[in-house]
């Protein structure tokens, strides 16, 4: 591999000196706009989080003025203490801590199961399956959240847990099973045979060789889930009158105008999931979608 | 002879049954009867309970809902568009060897750590009409006054994103573009990733430019990266609905903030269940036409 990109690099550095009259516009743009294209892309990506975590910081001369300013000049910790003090960010926290949590257990438990079957099926069925997973994704989800919320004031679990637990596990389900088909995918069949071979059930074998290979892919796809249903919107709104999530109570404030509530709770939110992602940044597969369609 | 086949075939695989019995179901209450009732609520009389094709009529004449088809559309070709274009120029970038190239992929994932929602308060602070993309665009006018080449401050100044029309459908579909382009880059990454260097090679070799090898041999070849990365988030985009949500409020109705607002506001769930079979079918054509016509089948395949 390496001596490829070694003979690569020759010849084209052949090439560029045989051909050193002809210009090549692209390749001196390239050359000129490399770095000042890398320093745009990295203040575009982080200005963002910036500007949120200064709001919630900044003393409102610094914010609400015809000219605001980059820098942090009058700090203060006056918004966040209100916001932890106000009574209102526990009952919003809680209930998005225990819907997520919740939510990503029982995904896990359902998920497991069936994405190891669906994992074990020929090539042709697996890529249907996997397919009929990605078209579930098609479905407008206020589509899905009207019936589900008529539903759902009958069988009185609007403003409850469980019904928000229900409502999230709908668009974490197929997610997460694409997610461990994915992983059971690579774990070799010889593996469980092997240990039936020495006498265990097939229950046992999965239990205690299967279960413990796919581990750490268990996690990783426990995470997302727990990540994508502490930051869910459009099912805690259609779901909830009363009571708020984390999300929803940031929505309410944008709507009363509380600049400051808003950038603090935003922060709040993001806390976890940025954490959380970073860790698991080398998880990141692109192929776990690509993978998915190509079968 | 059927049934103790049957029979057979649910003993032999009893396990496996067990296994994915659950899910199916859950899939099957939980997601295709809903979609199946909303279809069939839009067809529905609000008061009678009688087939009718009146909650189409009634959409077919509200300007509200006009506004919200277009915006949807609008929204998606922009964002797609900006979309696409920055994860390519960024998938290229990363394609590159450079110092510090681990921590510039760290550092373009970010977005990747922040809820939509929260993407979408931070994008209100800069778009604001006393906001930090006026205030930069402010600085810069200034500064060209300074230097004598702008005569004086345009009457545009300061810019009110949030005020609807066509500044209003950028904004969001900048949001958009914001968060979601590490996943778009990521995916035509690892596309570029397995394009073979020795057509690279090759293309060096007969002389081409930069231009050329990317016109003639990375586009073709990234093509059932693109025809994927596109479906993936165009599906998305047309139902964005957080984005409007925080940035626009009514100011800017897209069809799936349209079907909330008619569910929740006005409390008429047939005319929402109709926007969001609308919603469907777009959806539905979109990705149909485009594996048609754009793809002819190479990217699924």
């Amino acid at each position: 591999m390496k001596a490829t990109t070694e003979t690569q690099k020759k010849s084209v550095k052949l090439h560029n000196e045989k051909d050193q009259g002809k210009k090549d516009f692209l390749d001196s743009f390239i050359k000129v706009a490399f770095v000042p294209m890398l320093i745009i892309s990295i203040l575009a990506m982080l200005s963002p989080i910036y500007i949120l975590i200064k709001v919630s910081i900044s003393k409102p001369v610094d914010v609400l003025t015809q000219h605001p300013t980059f820098l942090i000049h009058n700090f203060t910790g006056e918004h966040w203490i209100k916001v932890l003090q106000s009574g209102l960010l526990f009952p919003a926290l809680s209930k998005s801590f225990i819907v997520a949590t919740a939510t990503a257990i029982v995904a896990i438990i359902l998920a497991t199961p069936a994405s190891y079957v669906i994992s074990r099926l020929p090539k042709k069925t697996k890529y249907i399956i996997v397919l009929a997973l990605f078209f579930t994704r098609m479905f407008p989800n206020v589509g899905i959240a009207l019936p589900i919320s008529v539903k759902f004031i009958r069988w009185n679990l609007i403003d409850t847990h469980a019904g928000l637990i229900l409502a999230h596990l709908i668009e974490q389900l197929p997610f997460i099973t694409w997610i461990l088909v994915g992983t059971f995918e690579v774990i070799p069949q010889d593996l469980e045979k092997s240990a039936m071979i020495d006498g265990a059930s097939r229950i046992r074998a999965l239990w205690s060789v299967i279960l413990p290979n796919a581990a750490p892919g268990l996690a990783v796809a426990a995470m997302y889930v727990w990540l994508n249903s502490w930051n869910e919107f459009t099912y805690a709104l259609y779901l909830s009158l009363s009571t708020n999530t984390l999300p929803l109570q940031i929505y309410y404030y944008v709507n009363r105008g509380g600049f400051f509530q808003t950038a603090t709770y935003a922060t709040i939110l993001m806390i976890p999931v940025l954490i959380v992602t970073y860790a698991l940044q080398r998880y990141i597969r692109s192929d776990y979608l690509g993978g998915a369609i190509k079968g | 002879m059927g049934a103790s086949a049957s029979m057979k075939f649910i003993k032999k695989y009893k396990l496996e049954i067990l296994f994915i019995t659950p899910l199916t179901l859950y899939i099957f209450y939980f997601t295709l009867i809903p979609i199946l009732q909303t279809i069939q609520i839009s067809f529905l009389d609000r008061f009678t309970g009688g087939i009718t094709l009146e909650n189409y009529q009634y959409l077919w004449g509200k300007q509200h809902f006009k506004q919200a088809f277009g915006n949807t559309i609008l929204i998606t070709s922009l964002g797609l568009t900006m979309q696409m274009t920055a994860g390519l120029i960024l998938a290229l970038m990363l394609k590159r060897n450079f110092k510090g190239k681990g921590i510039f992929r760290s550092i373009i994932l970010t977005p990747m750590g922040v809820p939509t929602l929260v993407s979408g308060v931070a994008l209100l602070y800069i778009f604001d009409t006393q906001g930090y993309m006026n205030e930069i665009i402010y600085r810069v006018t200034e500064g060209l006054k300074y230097t004598g080449l702008l005569q004086e401050t345009y009457r545009f100044i300061p810019i009110n994103w949030g005020g609807g029309g066509l500044k209003t459908i950028f904004i969001i579909a900048f949001g958009d573009m914001w968060k979601v382009t590490p996943i778009v880059t990521l995916l035509l990454l690892a596309g570029l990733e397995s394009i073979p260097p020795n057509v690279y090679e090759a293309s060096e070799i007969d002389g081409a430019s930069k231009w050329q090898t990317f016109r003639y041999v990375t586009l073709p070849l990234l093509k059932p990266a693109i025809t994927m990365t596109i479906i993936l988030r165009a599906v998305d985009v047309f139902r964005i609905f957080e984005l409007p949500m925080i940035l626009a409020g009514k100011v800017t109705p897209v069809l799936a903030t349209y079907a909330f607002e008619e569910y929740r506001m006005y409390n008429n769930p047939n005319v929402s269940g109709a926007a969001s079979t609308i919603l469907l079918v777009i959806i539905f054509v979109f990705v149909l036409l485009y594996l048609k016509f754009v793809d002819k089948g190479e990217g699924l395949t």
